[in-house]
């Protein structure tokens, strides 16, 4: 067992850990966390346009009425989220070259732009449509900004820069440093924009249809599950790793599903947002381990198990669960480790069948995630009262999963307490 | 007056354990001053004279670059070991503590 622990640590889960740590993906998954907050704020303008309330009321008419207006704040943030993407990938990728982050954003912001052709409208002049800013443009996004900061950081450190004498300020410095690979690359993206035509956005969306319908898949949604338990098993943050690379396809479902709430469709067209593992998966924290945290609440018997369950009782109710992780601990423990992988498993392929047989609408808003479970499955839904009954049920099915191991821990803890005493 | 800053993945569970490490320091009649970041804030907040930095286990994979970032700063920097990393944890997190500072 420890040879077969050791195998796994040395050669599954630290390769992929440092690969998490690779440069490029660190500023993707930076650069699209940066965004957050704005993701959450834009998100909740989508509940009040749509309120989570009988339709006879006059604040839902009302609503309904000035859902436009309403809208407004929505569209400037999550509607147009590949924009503040591109803005925090190239800052952070400039910034690990330790090359000038301001800059290395702009220049990200710039091919973004550069992407998409204004068109001109009679009355209003150049008009840029926002279709590419949203979800589907993400991965462009992730590609241009990249590209671009490359760019910039090969030009700087060639010195194919423009040096002004150092009496000059260092913030005008510094932009005439940008000079050189600015025109190269704002060169370069209309190169294939306007005068190539490309339309990088279809390309890439073209490319990456296989990505996009396969995550959305129960399997596509029991593999990051899977991987992220594993992960905590040794005691490695999963979903930091598993993030880095999954997190723009869970975006991009977020704000497809958003787009479509705001458009007024009926149907929802991705099921796996991060919101789904968020509220009805991991309960408690990676691992579902609220249900966990109830069971060394109510049947614990060793003095250990008792006083850990009532300190870790309200962070798990926040889905704070590393106290849980570390405490008990789930890592590198035999026991322990099994409910820890197969009940988030189960509580997704439950989760999953549900929302894709419609007994509870898909997510489509970001609720920050230190809410307790039901209020954050509620609000996510955009209201869905099912929503509450699927974070119920999960739960009490970790807390049939847990129990007998528990059982099983806690006698060895007991005999040991004993054994001391002795 | 000892400034400690304790690194983990977004900067919340270890909140839990730096009110740990707090108390125990109390008891043994130990000022601290603690604070808990997330592990892409390190690089900014080692410019603010730091006498130690803990890391958090579940972090582990990213412990050698803040321990570069550290080192350039000089400033101690060693890993939180996992067992001490609950509320329950004060004892070991003080030694470890005071081992680093050393």
């Amino acid at each position: 067992m420890g040879k077969f622990i050791d195998f796994l640590e040395k050669r599954v889960s630290n390769p992929m850990a440092r690969l998490a740590e690779q440069r490029h993906l660190l500023a993707v998954r930076d650069g699209v966390v940066s965004s957050l907050p704005f993701i959450i704020v834009g998100s909740f303008f989508l509940i009040i346009a749509f309120p989570p309330l009988p339709e006879s009321w006059g604040i839902t008419q009302w609503a309904t009425e000035n859902a436009d207006q309403i809208l407004i704040p929505y569209r400037m943030t999550m509607f147009i989220m590949s924009l503040y993407v591109a803005f925090g990938i190239g800052y952070n990728l400039a910034q690990s070259y330790k090359v000038d982050p301001l800059s290395g954003g702009q220049i990200a912001v710039a091919s973004l732009l550069l992407t998409i052709t204004p068109s001109v409208v009679e009355e209003l002049g150049f008009v840029l449509p926002m279709q590419y800013l949203g979800g589907s443009g993400l991965f462009v996004t992730i590609i241009v900004s990249i590209l671009s900061v490359e760019i910039f950081r090969i030009c700087k450190q060639r010195n194919i820069t423009i040096r002004l004498p150092e009496a000059v300020p260092a913030s005008v410095s510094r932009s005439f440093e940008a000079l050189i690979p600015v025109a190269i690359v704002i060169m370069l993206m209309t190169l294939i924009t306007i005068i190539m035509g490309v339309n990088l956005h279809a390309l890439v969306e073209k490319l990456t249809v296989p990505l996009v319908t396969a995550g959305d898949s129960l399997f596509g949604v029991l593999v990051p599950v899977f991987l992220i338990t594993f992960f905590w098993s040794f005691g490695i943050h999963g979903v930091s790793v598993v993030g880095s690379v999954a997190r723009p396809l869970w975006e991009t479902y977020l704000l497809k599903n958003g787009e479509a709430v705001a458009s007024g469709a009926s149907e929802l067209p991705h099921i796996a947002p991060e919101p789904l593992y968020q509220w009805f998966i991991w309960i408690g924290g990676s691992g579902a381990t609220l249900g966990l945290v109830i069971v060394m609440l109510i049947f614990a018997r060793s003095k250990y198990l008792k006083s850990l369950g009532r300190t870790v009782a309200v962070p798990s109710i926040f889905n704070i669960n590393e106290p849980v992780i570390f405490g008990l601990p789930i890592v590198l423990n035999p026991i322990l480790v099994i409910p820890f992988i197969i009940t988030p498993i189960i509580t997704a392929v439950i989760a999953y069948l549900a929302t894709s047989v419609g007994l509870v609408s898909p997510t489509f808003i970001k609720a920050p995630w230190t809410l307790p479970a039901p209020i954050g499955a509620y609000l996510a839904t955009g209201g869905d009262w099912r929503s509450i009954i699927l974070v119920l049920v999960n739960l009490a099915i970790s807390v049939v999963i847990y129990l007998p191991f528990l059982r099983i821990y806690d006698k060895k803890m007991l005999a040991m307490e004993q054994n001391e005493e002795q | 007056m000892t400034k400690v800053l304790f690194v983990c993945s977004g900067g919340m569970s270890s909140a839990i354990v730096v009110n740990t490490l707090k108390k125990e320091a109390e008891k043994h009649g130990q000022a601290l001053e603690v604070k808990a970041i997330g592990s892409s804030e390190v690089a900014a907040e080692l410019e603010n004279n730091w006498d130690v930095v803990m890391v958090a286990p579940q972090i582990k994979h990213r412990f050698d670059n803040i321990k570069k970032e550290a080192d350039a700063h000089g400033v101690p920097c060693g890993p939180i070991p996992p067992q001490a990393y609950t509320p329950l944890g004060g004892p070991t997190l003080l030694k470890t503590l005071q081992e680093l500072v050393k």
